[in-house]
């Protein structure tokens, strides 16, 4: 019985930890409105 | 009476406007990030008298409402926009009483926002040394506003501050230039274009580029009925303002303040002749430098070895207290050991940003970057560049994150592809626990030999950081307006608040920007170290017992074996095998392959990676250097941690970018997935390059 | 003459900073026409400069300071 949930919180934890990764390093963001600039130095890139 | 009101804190740059703020908000205060760009935000709470709560937003230090630099265009942003939800009801000006003209221009900017304003004098205490004395009710008259006369430092005025800003509605807001004075023709038909809108406010959008509702400059553009002027034009023009403003300023101040210049004193004028000088300058820097270098190192020894013991411990209580199975396993040795890795850089971390808080707070870091910029140049950063570089050999995260004060956008990214070059505290495990199997013993002119591969493997960062520099400088073709201003504060006694509530701010963001990503992979590759496929592994016990049936191992070494077996199998274990060809000209073998791969969760985790793999206890330092030193190399027989395979070790190390927080945040400050997969490539086989040189050459 | 041929020592006024190269901040911080700026200390190869305009101390890069016309009033 302890295995079994031992081996439940284990594959949870690591779904959580991969979810986590991927969304950071995967998942492209969204892209952002391009701003034109000011007539004053640019401060956008 | 609202309940809660929006506050927003402006000023200049080095008018007190944190000590302010820390001043009202106490440790009511959070830091977060503008949706969308990567300015910081800073807002808090604070306790008005009659129960009013104000929300109070410290906004970027700026010197205009024009903005030249991200940060500072969040300003503008914000006080354009009455949607927003942290619009202020209220704005307080913060000035310093020494530099009253300049710190006024934004004021005067602000109140023709038509929001009522307070106006706060700060740093009142010094007054007298200056021999300043202001009229405090002609200023009152003349700026028609209410005036709060603050000394943060002898903790004077705030009440008086909290008093005025729960009164705000009593407050004019009349503008205080007549914005039609710079061009009447022009602004006469801009008013009949839009007659319901304030003058000053459509003048900002079309110098700005801001929105304001649903005004944008392109509808300005197209309204037919006005015509507007091209942009050199329009530059003159706002120069035009800037002169009308500062004569409004000069005779409010000609009638509200006088300054005796008998009894003024000036400090900085004296210290800067020695600080800024073109050799005692540099000399003194150089010494306060290797001061600090050496104080973080001696200071964070002591925290380390404790935090290091504190987590061994709760390791070992966890596997023992807690029944048997996967789970505790993964608690022990994936998430505790993880966390571990995370708090035990943290005293090096906050001690390296104590001092540079200090610095910054006294004042000193702007004749740092006067004394840097030309040198900085040349290499294609800027004198600014110095702060993140410096704070690299903590972590990188931090230093990282600290370029966005960085005007060019050119000078900004470079420092940001090239500061992971530079020695963080990660890779020092690697290097002592290789220096002192490979290097030997010896000393040259009074320094050890081991010293002395340490200072240049510290030298090989910062010449890498700042050799990458100056070809990227050559190589990439970025077009950046570029402007250098700094400027030179007066020099300061720390306030001890804040530099406290600094170093707990950029400590946090070390622990939550690296520490989640940390974790995450640690229970990623203590999954992929502890299964594996096939019968080998699974069968493991049953395998090495039998191998070992009849030398008499005792219960722990041959729990021992079974580990390093299972290791050896595990599903990292295969990876290891299958990328030993690709480093066997390194020198390493697949063991060492293994450690390669775990350590990009942190580098540190290199050495214990390695213990397990040579079978022993990972507390056990001494015996994994034992174990190391007896490692055969299996193609040329002799030792595998010779010189060469170690010196390639070593130079692998300083110049991977094996850091997974890193390139995270990379890609957040530049915004891109470009920079950091490039960053990764490149450096990468610039490691292998030269560790492959390395060791063919000296082997 | 231009900013950039200040010497430590000297007094001048500031007359034009109508150049393009000039960032608007620059004016905004006090360096206008008529106002004073004095030279406090210079880098290595005079660059930055390290000048008091109008009594704020600042730090600007020669290939902004050459933009800056000034009258020194040494006699």
């Amino acid at each position: 019985m302890n295995g079994i949930i031992q081996n439940i919180f284990v594959f949870s934890s690591l779904t959580i930890a991969v979810v986590f990764l991927v969304r950071k390093f995967v998942w492209t963001p969204k892209k952002k409105t391009a701003k034109t600039c000011g007539i004053n130095d640019c401060r956008c890139h | 009476m609202p309940k809660q009101i929006n506050v927003a804190l402006i000023g200049n740059p080095n008018t007190g406007k944190t000590s302010v703020f820390n001043a009202l908000t106490g440790l009511n205060q959070k830091v977060g990030n503008y949706p969308g760009i990567t300015v910081e935000k800073k807002e808090g709470v604070c306790k008005l008298p009659r129960g009013v709560k104000a929300h109070i937003i410290d906004l970027p230090g700026t010197y205009s409402l024009n903005a030249s630099s991200l940060d500072e265009s969040v300003v503008i942003e914000l006080l354009l926009n009455k949607n927003d939800k942290d619009y202020p009801d209220v704005a307080v000006v913060i000035t310093d009483v020494e530099n009253l003209k300049r710190n006024l221009l934004i004021y005067t900017q602000i109140k023709d926002l038509e929001i009522p304003t307070i106006l706060v004098i700060n740093m009142s205490d010094r007054m007298a040394y200056k021999g300043i004395s202001l009229d405090i009710e002609k200023l009152e008259a003349q700026l028609d506003t209410k005036i709060a006369l603050i000394s943060t430092r002898k903790k004077q005025g705030v009440d008086n501050l909290k008093d005025l800003i729960s009164n705000y509605q009593n407050l004019s807001i009349e503008p205080c230039l007549s914005t039609q004075d710079i061009d009447i023709d022009y602004f006469k038909g801009l008013k009949k274009a839009f007659p319901n809108q304030s003058l000053y406010k459509l003048w900002l959008v079309i110098t700005q580029d801001v929105n304001f509702g649903k005004i944008s400059r392109n509808t300005i553009k197209d309204t037919s009925s006005f015509k507007t002027k091209k942009d050199s034009d329009l530059k003159r023009l706002q120069q035009k303002e800037t002169i009308k403003r500062y004569q409004f300023i000069n005779n409010v101040l000609k009638e509200g303040q006088t300054i005796d210049l008998k009894t003024a004193k000036d400090l900085r004028i004296k210290l800067d002749r020695i600080l800024t000088h073109k050799v005692w300058g540099y000399l003194i820097f150089g010494i306060i430098l290797l001061t600090i270098f050496q104080a973080i190192y001696d200071w964070s020894s002591v925290p380390m070895d404790f935090i290091d013991n504190a987590f061994a411990s709760l390791s070992d209580w966890t596997k023992n207290t807690l029944p048997a199975g996967a789970f505790t396993n993964l608690l022990a040795e994936g998430i505790i050991s993880g966390l571990g890795g995370i708090v035990i850089f943290i005293p090096q971390i906050a001690f390296l940003f104590l001092f540079i808080a200090v610095l910054e707070e006294s004042g000193y870091m702007s004749r740092v970057v006067f004394l840097m910029d030309r040198i900085m140049r040349r290499f294609g950063l800027s004198g600014k560049s110095v702060v993140p570089l410096i704070s690299g050999t903590a972590c990188a995260i931090p230093a990282i994150m600290a370029t966005r004060n960085i005007e060019s956008w050119k000078e900004r990214l470079i420092t940001i592809l090239v500061t992971p070059f530079t020695t963080c505290s990660a890779r020092l495990p690697v290097y002592l626990i290789i220096i002192s199997l490979v290097i030997p013993e010896g000393r040259f002119f009074g320094l050890s030999y081991q010293a002395l591969t340490l200072m240049l493997l510290y030298l090989i960062g910062f010449g890498a950081a700042v050799g990458s520099a100056w070809i990227l400088n050559k190589i990439l073709k970025i077009k950046s307006r570029k402007f250098f201003v700094v400027e030179m504060p007066n020099y300061k006694l720390p306030l001890f608040k804040n530099v406290a509530l600094t170093v707990l701010e950029k400590t946090k963001s070390f622990i939550f920007g690296a520490g989640k990503i940390i974790l995450a992979i640690s229970i990623v590759l203590w999954f992929l170290a502890s299964y594996g496929p096939g019968t080998e592994f699974n069968n493991a016990e049953e395998i090495v017992t039998e191998q070992y049936a009849s030398n008499n191992l005792s219960q722990i070494e041959l729990e021992q074996k079974i580990a390093s077996h299972k290791l050896e199998h595990s599903f990292i274990g295969i990876a290891g095998h299958a990328i030993e060809p690709a480093i066997r000209p390194l020198g390493y073998d697949w063991k060492i392959g293994i450690a390669i791969v775990s350590s990009f969760a942190a580098r540190e985790v290199f050495v214990g990676t390695l213990a397990t793999i040579y079978s022993v206890g990972s507390d056990q330092e001494a015996t994994i250097k034992n174990r190391m030193a007896a490692e055969v190399n299996p193609i040329l027989g002799g030792p595998l941690f010779n010189l060469a395979s170690g010196i390639s070790l070593l130079l692998f190390y300083a110049f991977a970018m094996q850091c997974m927080s890193t390139l995270a945040i990379v890609k957040r400050e530049t915004n891109s997935w470009k920079w950091p997969i490039l960053q990764l490539t490149i450096m990468t086989a610039i490691a292998y390059i030269v560790a492959f040189i390395a060791y063919q050459f000296l082997k | 003459m231009t900013l950039a041929e200040l010497k430590r020592g000297q007094n001048a006024i500031i007359t034009d900073v109508s150049s393009k190269k000039i960032p608007l901040k620059l004016l905004e911080m006090g360096c206008l026409p008529g106002n004073s700026v004095e030279l406090v200390q210079v880098a290595p190869f005079s660059d930055p400069m390290y000048l008091n305009i109008n009594g704020t101390h600042l730090a600007i890069r020669k290939e902004t300071a050459i933009h800056i016309l000034i009258e020194t009033n040494d006699a």
